[in-house]
């Protein structure tokens, strides 16, 4: 088999070079993966700028840019010192993949997917009829105690915020959503801005539930109870089978920053109406 | 958690966040001080929006909490190749023949 690859790579090689055929037997190398190194870390210092546009993040002198080439432009004045921090926090190289908040902002600014508000909130309605919360499972007792001890006053809070009326299955087949309370969410989710939206979906593909997503973000929950909630299943299961560090403490803590920045992402994007707040006050 | 409690693990982790162990020209360090001076209630005074303040610092804690937490867990179990002769026999307790008895 192996020998049948090298004549093929052999054939290929001779193909492409004819006019100076000769391979030495040095150059075939085993293949070694290689991954794209993260950049290394450019520059000193990061801060803050104040344009008329909104809130602007400087690397040294360098005004920082999204992935698309675009300035990085915020109009929330914490969301860019969170950001700024982000970068200060990177040791010798930047780590792209571990700064969330970096990049949701960078998601809700270049839109890579060109999503419109319609579509996202339609992401958002069909993913009802899949939440994680409301599919319960009543063969193991203690596990269905324990689902009904916790979710259920959540899908309750979920129902009285909403006025809407949602149902959890025993079984595989999904909930019946009527239009009548999807057109009620819809209407909810229609009032954010764009970029908060996608916020609202980072949340919601972290937590695999849209009744918990909703819930953290309203400050019903703190954001590691909500974690906690979406993971219940395997925080039983880990009761009887063990825990390994490297696999459930590492995805609690990656879904606890991603939800933690989604929420910030939230919040700070419709931070207006609180500041209004204070200056009544 | 109370606001006090949030604030000063709020500044650890920004202390352990920085690459040099220091917070004082920190903007985050500056602008949470600033907003506690803020949103600091006096006396018995009902005031929403702290709440909504403190919601919001114990969720950056949280973040800045489960980045290090991953981080760490991250350097100690990712693969790094092939174990040496030496590692293994650590691992499992031998000694190497070039060892002193």
């Amino acid at each position: 088999m192996s020998g049948k690859l090298l004549m093929n790579a052999l054939r290929a090689l001779r193909v492409s070079h004819s006019s100076q055929w000769q391979v030495p037997a040095a150059t075939i190398r085993i293949p070694v993966r290689h991954y794209a190194s993260p950049p290394k870390r450019f520059y000193k210092k990061t801060s803050v700028l104040t344009g008329d546009g909104g809130y602007e993040v400087v690397l040294d002198h360098r005004k920082l840019k999204t992935p698309k080439g675009a300035p990085f432009v915020v109009r929330s004045e914490p969301l860019a010192i969170a950001v700024a921090t982000e970068f200060d926090a990177q040791k010798e190289h930047i780590e792209r993949s571990r700064m969330h908040l970096s990049a949701l902002c960078f998601t809700a600014i270049d839109n890579p997917n060109h999503l419109s508000k319609l579509d996202m909130v339609n992401y958002l309605l069909n993913y009802i009829a899949t939440d994680t919360v409301l599919y319960q499972y009543d063969d193991e007792k203690a596990l269905h105690e324990l689902q009904i001890n916790e979710w259920d006053p959540v899908i309750e809070w979920f129902n009285q915020r909403f006025e809407i009326n949602l149902q959890k299955t025993m079984s595989i087949t999904p909930p019946k959503v009527s239009d009548e309370d999807k057109m009620k969410v819809a209407k909810h989710f229609q009032s954010y801005s764009l970029e908060t939206l996608h916020g609202f979906i980072f949340a919601v593909d972290t937590l695999k539930s849209i009744v918990l997503a909703c819930a953290v973000i309203e400050q019903m929950l703190t954001v590691e109870k909500a974690v906690a909630l979406a993971r219940l299943e395997e925080e039983y299961q880990m009761k009887f089978w063990g825990r390994v560090e490297w696999a459930h403490d590492l995805s609690q803590q990656e879904l606890q920053a991603r939800l933690a920045a989604a929420v910030l992402f939230v919040h700070f994007n419709c931070s207006e109406n609180c500041v209004k707040h204070k200056s009544i006050l | 958690m109370s606001g006090t409690k949030v604030l000063r693990s709020l500044l650890h982790e920004l202390r352990q966040a920085s690459p040099n162990g220091c917070i004082k020209d920190s903007l985050a360090a500056r602008y949470v001080l600033a907003q506690y001076k803020k949103f600091a209630t006096t006396e018995q005074q009902v005031c929403k929006a702290r709440n909504e303040a403190t919601f919001l610092g114990q969720t950056y804690l949280t973040y800045l909490a489960s980045q290090r937490q991953y981080l760490e867990l991250y350097k100690e179990f990712h693969g790094r190749g092939e174990r040496s002769v030496r590692d293994t026999a650590d691992l499992v307790g031998f000694k190497l023949p070039t060892d002193p008895k």
